[in-house]
């Protein structure tokens, strides 16, 4: 596609991080054009990252995790989710049955929690809890008043965060997944700290390679596989989540169920994809989601340009980063995941005192991690490349 | 109308040098430096969008 013109209307279609990111990126690239964003939640955008972390332990306020509003010349459609779309029309179909026409378009409507009905593995009639969203963070939060006991099924970063503050809470904590917390997600090295961090806070880590099922009506029961029941006042699924790309049907822009972009974000002739969403090129081959707040501020800003800029955009190199926080320790990380073999210790001793890691990879590279350290992320980064670490950073 | 940084929120992202970079910068070390106590009225929009696009909040304008 070639540059936008000013006659031309672009709409986005997701409000989130990925969407608002895009929208005011397409005016700072200098669209003069018509812009629509269309949002499903009826609030305003905000940080979702903080709904396992700040939300749910009271120590952030709606205010605090409020993305600042758009200030740009854009016509926003708050809390009305898109049904469906027409290609060949070129608009999009609203649930209230407007149509909006548009030039080009912006895909950014996320994801939702996975269930484990959706994976076959829950009795019907059972009672799912996932945690998404802003209205699920202050149930739970409403909830561990009460000193529940939680079992939480996956033990992946969400499982893990909330398992934290669960634990910190003052709830017993039971975390069930088929293989060691963090394991596939971080690597060895991280898992093993991270889990010996929760057993410290006293958080009952199980695993059952096979999996679980839930059990039951109502709150669930949750059966290992190899035998075995676990009970909880409360049951949380946290077993990913999956592309909000049901409105895309029959359009002819999925792929296996999913929207796959190249690496200038486009999913197809006019038309662009961003965040949580969007499977991205996988180096070596194949596409893959990374649903995290770094990619849909990334993939959002590359978007816009190839909105704006067309086929003259540059391609997104990605500078993955992510953080966590749980159980006393803050993890950032720069470079790929998960993390394999033994990290060099720039920075040793006790991990919860401060600590640097790296790891170098195959071609030259590596990733970086800092643990209960702070360290602007430029000079994360520049850890990961493959020049010799240089010695300031071993202060 | 001023700037200002919670240095402990930043993490040194560096949108907002990108967006006003008549304002501020990273230095060396991917710290934000800001480059004026006072924003000149003309660079109010740009100051404005600087902590838009911080993506943690670190950067409040008054």
């Amino acid at each position: 596609m070639g540059p936008a013109r000013p006659t031309e209307r672009i709409v986005v279609v997701g409000a989130s991080l990925a969407g608002v990111t895009l929208a005011d990126a397409v005016r700072r690239q200098g669209f003069t054009g018509s812009l629509t964003l269309v949002g499903a939640e009826p609030r305003a955008a905000y940080n979702r990252p903080a709904l396992s972390k700040g939300v749910l332990d009271g120590t952030a306020t709606d205010a605090d995790i409020t993305l600042p509003p758009l200030t740009c010349d854009v016509d926003e459609i708050v809390g009305t989710a898109a049904a469906g779309l027409d290609v060949d029309r070129r608009e999009v179909v609203l649930e209230d049955g407007r149509r909006i026409p548009y030039d080009r378009l912006a895909v950014t409507t996320g994801a939702r929690a996975r269930r484990l009905a959706d994976l076959g593995a829950a009795d019907p009639g059972v009672h799912e809890t996932v945690f998404r969203d802003l209205d699920d963070a202050r149930h739970l939060a409403a909830a561990l008043r009460g000193r529940p006991k939680v079992v939480i099924v996956g033990a992946g970063i969400l499982g893990m965060e909330l398992a934290s503050v669960c634990a910190a809470s003052g709830a017993a904590v039971v975390v069930v997944d088929r293989q060691p917390p963090l394991l596939a997600q971080l690597g060895r090295y991280l898992s093993d700290l991270l889990a010996d961090a929760a057993s410290a806070h006293g958080v009952e880590l199980v695993h059952d390679p096979a999996g679980v099922r839930l059990r039951g009506t109502g709150t669930p029961v949750v059966e290992l596989a190899g035998g075995g029941r676990i009970e909880g006042d409360l049951v949380l699924s946290a077993v990913g989540c999956a592309p909000n790309v049901g409105w895309l049907a029959r359009t002819g822009l999925l792929t296996d169920g999913g929207l796959r972009v190249d690496a200038r974000c486009r999913a197809a002739p006019g038309v662009v994809a961003a965040g949580d969403v969007a499977a991205f090129p996988v180096p070596g081959g194949g596409h893959r989601r990374t649903p995290s707040w770094n990619s849909a501020l990334e993939q959002g800003r590359a978007a816009a340009r190839t909105l704006v800029d067309g086929d003259d955009a540059p391609a997104l190199v990605p500078s993955p980063y992510f953080w966590t926080e749980q159980f006393g320790l803050t993890v950032r990380i720069c470079g790929e995941l998960p993390a394999r073999g033994t990290p060099a210790l720039l920075r040793g001793g006790p991990p919860s005192d401060g600590a640097l890691l790296r790891w170098s990879d195959a071609g030259g590279g590596a990733t970086a991690a800092a643990v209960n350290t702070r360290m602007p992320i430029a000079r994360l980064r520049a850890l990961t490349r493959p020049e010799p670490v240089p010695l300031e950073v071993q202060r | 109308m001023k700037l200002s940084i919670d240095r402990e929120r930043c993490e040194g992202y560096g949108l907002c040098a990108e967006s006003a970079p008549e304002l501020m910068h990273l230095d060396d070390e991917g710290e934000l430096v800001l480059d004026h106590d006072e924003v000149p009225p003309s660079a109010g929009p740009a100051a404005e969008s600087a902590v838009r696009v911080c993506p943690v909040a670190a950067l409040k304008v008054g």
